[in-house]
């Protein structure tokens, strides 16, 4: 069967690192073709290039065997490729509609684009993305699963051929990412062909049609799912054989170190729960039901009407991040791109960022003393990274989370609050994630431990909070726990509140 | 390497160029906007604008001349002088501060708040001199001491040079430097890191209007006279001469050295037109072609 988009040889380098050395790539129309490897494999780069928002050092690409080279996406768009980012790049101050409609050169219309057109326009692609909203609504006011999907309508509407998806589900709870899943279906009967680019296994097993694996920013194979299993895709990917990491070990708990009742704000309501030292308090909840609030409270940047926090038995009132880290408490925040990092930075600046007071008492900057520090806390992170001076912009997402970590390891907080530290980030990424948490519970920290997989969450934690319509719905204890029932209490309405009638 | 760049335009008035005496004087010229470019370069990496340098820089011509002018037998020159700088100095630096106090405190844009300052500072500075200039005159008064010592080549070449030095060593070598950039980089990531952002940025303001001052002494003593007026369009040659320089106005990347090859990028383009003798207006047009021809290769430069 002829391709319908074939690649090879496609080279991309950035300063000194090589994001992709030999892309090759062919896609059939009508297949889901998942895209995977390790961080820093050069998946990314490779879905950019094909969907002209990268330009490539080297390589060509052929759309039913002519070569073509695109300007930019939008000349990529007019030959039917279209590609919905990992990082969404909606805008939020428009409408749902205006997000459809803006830059797309199907949509014609004079100077004065009516409200009428443009809904008329995108209504067929928000009906074939499953999104169900008033049109009118601002994309800002969209959940991250609905915003997703505007994008996704978005890509739609310019009636690709060619659909690429840059890790779709990281950010989405189990019922968002079936709902997806279903629209991804529909699309491929109809006769698109889908580059599908993520880190988890169980999803690309069960939607692929065919197994792309990169590594080191070379393609190793591809392989059709049918006749291939989990062990060898990991084996390529790594090129090394999967090692099951046996669940956490609950190590002895120690003191209670933080304790929180009736914690308040515009987001949450009357949570209360105890820390002990050397304990990861898991904490489940589909998107929106408080989880990012939680560590918002936490670390003073939400304001708190009404609840106290205590750390080490005093209460604590911090009104900034500042004053909470000031206290002992650190956060690694969900979105690391927008809240974390500073991506024109060295990877140096960023991995002192939170201790420079502490290092530099007089305000000189003292290089060795900061090389010193940091060198041992990267290595142990195994980062990979051309130079301490090297931007962190350049580095893929899963070394950018490391530095990011690295930052709150030298920070040594008693209490860490991790967002999401895994999403959108690779296996092997995953488990030196895992190993911290680990390392820093034996070392007596309270870590709080956020995340949309629920078995990393039963493997890592030592208890449970799920959270639902920002209140607490249970706390249990992770080595009991099922996913069914943490699935449940994050999704029920429990019998014992038959009052709650939150439109949501 | 400009010099030799601009060398066919500067034909008739190489040989004058190339003398000793016409290159410092060219630094001489620069080291006013060059000193205000330096401050400016701070605010515009931390994603802000300072619009309000050229009326902070009048009202400082303004106080320096007021002061030295006050009494015409004074015994001690030396402190007379003192008191005269540290006034103008003084006003500066909390004009700047008030800018900085209000942009960090009630998250006001940088823009519109420098806008309001550079329209009531300029007030202030017209309404202390009741709207007319203060001549220090060229006698054998303080007021002409301290013009004849601070129009020295040496003086204001100097200043322009310590504080070059002193500001790219905050910027590179110091956590204040740091944070500067952070901030401009990513804010919201600099709160999360617990930086002290307000702080900074109150403190990035008044350095900017600091600077203004200082630049407003040295204008007073250039010119002979406190002038309510002067410094019209200067914040806007500054922001100039720090784009040449790579600054970005959108934050996080930027140089002081990178500024003052700005400053001296105008200075020198300036001198040659002026050596050929061709229209100031023709200059101005130079100027603008320069700053976007720039900056465009910068970018280029930048994206591979």
């Amino acid at each position: 069967m002829r391709p319908i988009l074939f690649a090879e040889n496609l080279r991309k380098h950035y300063g000194g690192v090589h994001a992709l050395r030999n892309g090759c790539f062919d896609l059939r129309a009508g297949e889901i073709h998942a895209l995977i490897g390790e961080n820093g494999a050069g998946k990314s780069t490779l879905a950019r290039i094909i969907a002209g928002a990268t330009r490539p050092d080297g390589g060509r690409i052929l759309i039913d065997g002519q070569e073509v080279s695109f300007a930019g996406p939008v000349d990529a768009q007019r030959r039917g490729v279209a590609i919905v980012f990992q990082e969404l790049d909606l805008f939020p101050h428009l409408s749902v509609a205006e997000n459809v409609v803006i830059g797309n050169a199907r949509f014609r219309s004079g100077p004065f684009a009516g409200a009428r057109a443009m809904e008329a326009f995108c209504g067929p692609y928000l009906q074939l993305s499953g999104l169900s909203v008033n049109p009118r609504r601002l994309a800002g006011d969209l959940s991250v699963a609905q915003s997703q999907l505007l994008a996704l309508a978005r890509a739609l509407s310019m009636e690709p051929r060619v659909l690429l998806m840059d890790e779709p589900t990281s950010a989405l709870f189990d019922d968002a990412a079936e709902h997806l899943f279903a629209v991804i279906g529909g699309l491929k009967s109809r006769g698109m062909a889908i580059v599908y680019v993520s880190h988890k296994m169980e999803e690309i097993f069960r939607i692929s049609d065919r197994i792309t694996v990169l590594r080191d920013g070379a393609t190793i194979g591809t392989s059709a799912t049918a006749e291939t299993n989990l062990n060898e895709i990991v084996a390529m990917m790594a090129g090394r054989s999967l090692e099951e990491v046996a669940r956490h070990a609950a190590t002895t708990r120690g003191a209670v170190v933080l304790s929180v009742s009736g914690l308040t704000t515009a987001k949450l309501t009357d949570v209360s729960f105890d820390l002990h030292r050397g304990e990861v308090l898991g904490v489940a909840g589909l998107v929106g039901a408080g989880r990012t609030e939680l560590g918002k409270a936490l670390f003073g940047i939400d304001r708190l009407s009404a609840g106290t926090i205590r750390l080490n038995g005093g209460v604590i009132r911090p009104r900034s991040p500042r004053q909470a880290i000031a206290a002992g408490i650190g956060l690694v925040p969900e979105d690391r791109k927008g809240e974390g990092l500073m991506m024109r930075m060295s990877v140096l600046d960023n991995s002192v960022m939170a201790v420079q007071s502490r290092l530099h008492g007089s305000g000189l900057i003292r290089r060795q003393r900061e090389l010193d520090a940091v060198k041992p806390v990267l290595n142990g992170l195994s980062l990979r990274f051309g130079s301490y001076g090297s931007p962190v912009g350049n580095l893929s997402g899963g070394n950018q989370q490391k530095v990011l970590l690295a930052r709150w390891l030298l920070a040594d907080p008693q209490v860490l609050f991790l967002d999401d530290p895994t999403r959108g980030i690779d296996i092997g990424a995953k488990q030196d994630v895992y190993r911290i948490i680990r390392e820093l519970a034996a070392m007596g920290k309270g870590i709080i431990f956020v995340s949309s997989e629920l078995p990393e969450l039963l493997r890592c934690s030592d208890r449970i909070l799920v959270m639902k319509d920002g209140r607490v719905a249970a706390i249990v204890d992770a080595s009991g726990a099922s996913q069914e029932a943490i699935i449940a209490a994050a999704t029920l309405v429990r019998p014992t509140a038959p009052q709650d009638h939150d439109a949501r | 390497m400009l010099a030799v760049i601009f060398s066919p335009v500067a034909s008739d008035g190489s040989r004058i160029f190339l003398e000793l005496g016409n290159l410092s004087d060219i630094l001489r010229q620069v080291s006013i906007i060059g000193i205000i470019a330096l401050a400016m370069t701070f605010v515009i990496l931390t994603g802000g604008i300072d619009l309000s340098v050229g009326s902070i820089l009048a009202l400082s011509t303004s106080l320096t001349a007021m002061w030295l002018v006050r009494s015409s037998n004074v015994a001690d020159y030396g402190a007379h002088i003192a008191a005269a700088i540290a006034l103008a100095l003084a006003a500066s630096a909390a004009a700047g501060l008030i800018n900085g106090v209000v942009i960090a405190s009630l998250e006001i844009q940088p823009f519109v708040v420098t806008l309001a300052s550079m329209i009531g500072v300029r007030g202030l500075a017209k309404w202390l001199t009741s709207n007319a200039n203060i001549d220090i005159g060229f006698g054998r008064d303080v007021a002409a001491s301290f013009a004849e010592t601070f129009r020295n080549k040496s003086i204001v070449i100097g200043s322009y040079a310590a504080l070059s030095a002193l500001l790219w060593f905050v910027l590179s070598r110091t956590v204040f430097g740091r944070h500067v950039r952070a901030i401009g980089d990513n804010e919201r990531a600099g709160r999360y890191a617990g930086l002290p952002i307000r702080r900074v940025k109150i403190w990035v303001y008044a350095l900017c209007g600091l600077s203004a001052g200082v630049a407003g002494v040295l204008y007073a003593a250039e010119n002979h006279q406190g002038n309510p007026n002067a410094g019209v369009g200067y914040e806007l040659d500054a922001i100039a001469a720090a784009v040449i320089g790579g600054t970005s106005l959108a934050g996080g990347a930027g140089s002081i050295p990178g500024t003052i090859v700005g400053t001296l990028t105008i200075g020198v383009l300036t001198n040659m037109l002026r050596l050929n003798n061709i229209d100031s207006n023709v200059e101005m047009m130079v100027k603008a072609v320069i700053i976007i021809l720039a900056v465009a290769v910068q970018r280029r430069s930048s994206n591979d």
